[in-house]
């Protein structure tokens, strides 16, 4: 491995995770199906649909929430070609290749006999790998189109709906917020460690090196947390954050709620086995 | 090692859900108890970290490169209640935020990383550690070992959870509904990825921060040092009045979800021996464990499952895994469980040693 | 001139980690001056302030706002920390530290939401004091995609929006550009005709004259110097020594000397 290549790799992640957020940010406000809802509603009625994905034994049923899910998209203004670039191709990948030696692993009746015989691939082994495929493929999209449709803090208000307790939704949010700035600092770092080095070195010292990056990193995390510590006091903090709450429902969420309940339940009654 | 929806069983996910609810629950006591208010920015920018950490390629002995996930440090510098809460809500920011990782297995995740995670790197260093002075090289070795035997604990339970699920959920003409690998393959195909590199990514960096902090900050490693402070400890959190009952009830919730897993599914024993002949070697790999869908970082994994794939496979099904593969699953649990009763055990021997004479 | 005074600082030693940042500082603050901390990096600005703002307390002397002694004790009690938290106001230096929220709307409602005013309330003052700062359209942005002078004026706004009677600004120009630090001075000194008590810290002598009425001048966490902005300004052994100004070779037209200056926008001339 080249000398730099670690680092860039390590670049490449990072100002990917800070590129994910405005992607984020441009669908939630667009004015589609899932934006119109309230946030509580999609996140249970998207979960359910997950659920229903994981409880469902039918193929044809996943399938069918498949294709629900691409018409939600579309209907939310999200661009399918992003969601198979981001979504579909990526999971196709992956799981694929993680689902492959199923074909001949799993035990049951053979069908085909691509390598003479020895390693037949089974009926049952090509069901599981699609099955697999397909959970997976629907799951991720029904979980990235809530991700895409919902701006974190509404994410975090809808968590706080459902009872998740304060003190951790607090952390949630402020461990997103400085997300954001460790990741600018490592990557300043690793860049100007970039443009810095010349030769090669030795994989111990790069080693040393990069536990140095996380080391400066560690320590000005920990700084940081005290200083915010101290600010968070200045404005009156005293163990207890308090919030504002502002969800109201509607009729259209209502409705909204009903239609992925309904669908996650006829799923599943369909889907069981 | 992050689980993806869809690999398990929403029974498998429901047991987890509520041992990670365990956990966190016992998280939280434990920080109200202490400094609680100046944890919730230390947790939270300590989160932010070990999630930047993850992204950091780490280049590894032998020309790999590995990623770590920061428990170690995290349970080394926050305590095991600390560290299960930021691990946690790293691994939720991840799933909630930028989409990797599911939300169904968001329990089990949790669970292996940030729980057990951090029990066993917390135990594992404390064991080794004892007594050591803070900027000793035995600390060293101590927080390697804890990364390296911790990552593994994880990857250990992530394999068994997959490899019951075709033990568990088959439909009536035996395809496996979720994850397709029985724990004869899931096991071995997890543990070569991390034994050999992820473990090891983990180790090392554990091992580089403790040093780095030995040198920068050493008060930051006196909480969790099992010395008797010194003026230095005065602004960090400390471990007093252990809260045993939870770890306890944890211990016991490990021992017993494999039975409460069990029960939900399927009678196992009509699984056939014959399975187990195939082909062990195509095992899947670690790709699993780093399941981000961006491909940068495809490349190392498939370079790896690519080898694998042409190299011959061994005919390697010992006997005793065809009649006691439940016996593996057994173990890993009752295992990790035992390793939790060791360190409470530990801790109350340290306790009783120290005496109640701790200040403040 | 009789004046009240609204903090008195006794003596006062303060240590981070066995290093000393203050020692035997004392000082006392009127009610509604406006006052300049003059020091350079190191001197023991920062930590006065976080005095000032009982975020830390001595290791030795005292200080009392309004006469009330500021010890870990008092500021446990809720009856005096809230009205405390709400009278003073800190603004850091690096705002990054100050914008913990998840939005803009957020973090400015932060405090009042701790002081526990009512949701209507605190949205009102919200809207009001985003639109006070011009910072009414950011109000769903997330911090880290601010500039730096949007994330200062969402700092101030954050504690404005309480109406603090005591603003402690450290550094408030530092990193800002010519406009934002001429519309940071205006504000500033609208604090100053209302009557608020407003304490400076900062190194930049070219904008002492517009904030402050009064300057203490710090080096190695105590007092040398005290008066009147003229009369320390004037001083140039004091700032030289001080570390306020610099004594290198420049050049004025075709003569090239030495002596100690500042940069400003007056160009002194000979």
């Amino acid at each position: 491995m080249s000398r730099n290549r670690a680092i860039a790799a390590t670049l490449v992640s990072l100002t990917r995770a800070l590129g994910r957020a405005l992607i984020s940010e441009r669908v939630a406000r667009q004015r589609g199906l899932l934006q119109a809802l309230d946030p509580r509603v999609r996140v249970i009625g998207l979960f359910a649909l997950v659920l229903a994905v994981t409880l469902s034994d039918r193929i044809s049923v996943i399938v069918a929430l498949f294709c629900a899910a691409v018409v939600v998209a579309l209907l939310s203004k999200v661009s399918l070609a992003s969601l198979a670039a981001r979504v579909w191709l990526p999971v196709l990948f992956f799981t694929g290749v993680i689902a492959l030696p199923a074909l001949v692993l799993t035990p049951g009746e053979p069908i085909l006999a691509p390598t003479g015989g020895s390693f037949p691939v089974t009926a049952q082994g090509m069901s599981a790998a699609l099955l697999l495929i397909a959970r997976v493929e629907t799951a991720v999209t029904l979980t990235t189109l809530l991700i895409l449709c919902t701006p974190w803090m509404q994410v975090l208000q809808a968590l706080r709906a459902f009872h998740v307790p304060q003190d951790v939704v607090v952390m949630l949010a402020m461990t997103h917020r400085y997300i954001f700035l460790l990741a600018e600092t490592a990557g300043q770092m690793f860049e100007s460690r970039q443009s810095r080095t010349v030769g090669v070195f030795d994989g111990a010292t790069r080693r040393r090196m990069t536990a140095r990056t996380a080391g400066v990193l560690l320590s000005k995390s920990v700084e940081l947390s005290n200083e915010v510590f101290l600010s968070m006091q200045s404005r009156g903090f005293r163990g207890d954050v308090r919030v504002l709450s502002s969800f109201r429902m509607r009729s259209r969420d209502y409705i909204g709620l009903v239609a992925f309940l309904v669908a996650g339940g006829v799923a599943v009654w369909i889907g069981r086995s | 090692m992050h689980i993806p929806d869809g690999y398990l069983s929403p029974s498998t996910c429901a047991a987890l859900y509520a041992g990670a609810a365990l956990g966190w629950y016992g998280g939280l006591q434990r920080i109200k108890r202490t400094l609680a208010t100046r944890m919730i920015p230390l947790i939270s920018v300590f989160a932010a970290f070990s999630f930047v950490l993850m992204m950091f390629n780490l280049p590894l002995p032998g020309g790999t490169t590995g990623h770590a996930l920061g428990v170690t440090i995290a349970s080394i510098v926050l305590g095991p209640a600390g560290s299960i809460l930021a691990i946690s809500i790293a691994i939720a920011i991840q799933a909630l935020f930028f989409g990797d990782g599911g939300i169904t297995t968001l329990g089990a995740n949790c669970f292996n990383m940030a729980i057990v995670g951090s029990l066993v790197a917390y135990a594992t260093y404390r064991i080794v550690a004892a007594g050591a002075e803070i900027t000793s090289r035995r600390r060293l070795l101590a927080a390697g070992l804890a990364g390296y035997v911790a990552t593994n604990a994880a990857a250990f339970l992530a394999a068994v959870e997959f490899g019951i699920q075709p033990m568990l959920f088959r439909d009536a003409s035996g395809v496996p509904q979720y994850a397709p690998y029985a724990l004869g393959v899931a096991i071995p195909a997890m543990m070569i990825g991390h034994l050999a590199i992820a473990g090891v990514a983990e180790g090392i960096i554990a091992a580089g921060l403790v040093a780095y902090l030995q040198a920068a900050d050493p008060a930051l490693l006196q909480s969790t040092s099992g010395l008797a402070p010194g003026a230095t400890a005065a602004c960090q959190p400390s471990m007093r009045h252990p809260q045993r009952r939870w770890w306890i009830a944890i211990a016991l919730l490990l021992l017993l979800t494999p039975l409460g897993v069990l029960t939900a599914g399927t009678a196992w024993g009509e699984w056939s021996a014959s399975s187990f002949s195939s082909a062990e070697g195509r095992a899947r790999i670690a790709a699993a464990s780093q399941n981000r869908p961006a491909p940068p970082v495809a490349p190392t994994g498939l370079q790896r499952l690519s080898s694998l794939w042409t190299s011959p496979v061994p005919a390697y099904a010992p006997p005793v895994l065809k009649s006691t593969s439940f016996g593996y699953f057994l173990s890993g649990m009752f295992g990790v469980g035992l390793v939790i009763m060791l360190s409470l055990a530990l801790q109350a021997y340290l306790q009783h040693r120290r005496g109640a004479g701790q200040p403040g | 001139m009789t004046m009240l005074p609204i903090f008195e600082v006794q003596n006062v030693c303060f240590d981070y980690e066995q290093i000393p940042a203050l020692r035997g500082l004392s000082l006392t603050i009127g009610r509604g001056q406006s006052v300049a901390l003059l020091g350079a990096n190191g001197s023991g600005k920062s930590t006065l302030l976080r005095l000032l703002d009982a975020l830390c307390f001595p290791s030795r002397g005292s200080i009392s706002f309004c006469s009330e002694p500021l010890t870990t004790e008092q500021l446990r009690s809720d009856e005096f920390a809230l009205p405390f938290r709400r009278r003073v106001a800190l603004v850091c230096q690096n705002p990054d530290v100050q914008l913990f929220n998840p939005t803009v709307f957020d973090e400015v409602a932060f405090g009042p939401l701790q002081m526990g005013w009512l949701s209507a309330e605190v949205v009102a003052r919200v809207e009001e004091t985003m639109h006070l700062m011009g910072i009414a359209h950011l109000r769903d942005r997330a911090p880290y995609r601010l500039s730096g002078g949007e994330k200062k004026r969402v700092a101030l706004a954050s504690v404005i929006v309480l109406d603090p009677d005591v603003l402690l600004l450290d550094e408030p120009t530092a990193m800002l550009d010519p406009r934002s630090q001429s519309q940071l001075i205006d504000l500033i000194q609208s604090w100053k005709s209302s009557s608020k008590t407003v304490i400076t810290a900062t190194h930049q002598l070219e904008i002492v004259e517009d904030i402050a009425d009064r300057v203490f001048v710090l080096e190695q966490g105590s007092v040398v110097a005290a008066g009147s902005p003229q009369e320390i300004l004037s001083d140039g052994d004091l700032l030289l020594h001080a570390n306020l100004v610099h004594a290198h070779r420049h050049t004025h037209g075709t003569m090239t000397h030495s002596h100690p200056h500042l940069h400003s926008h007056a160009r002194h001339e000979h």
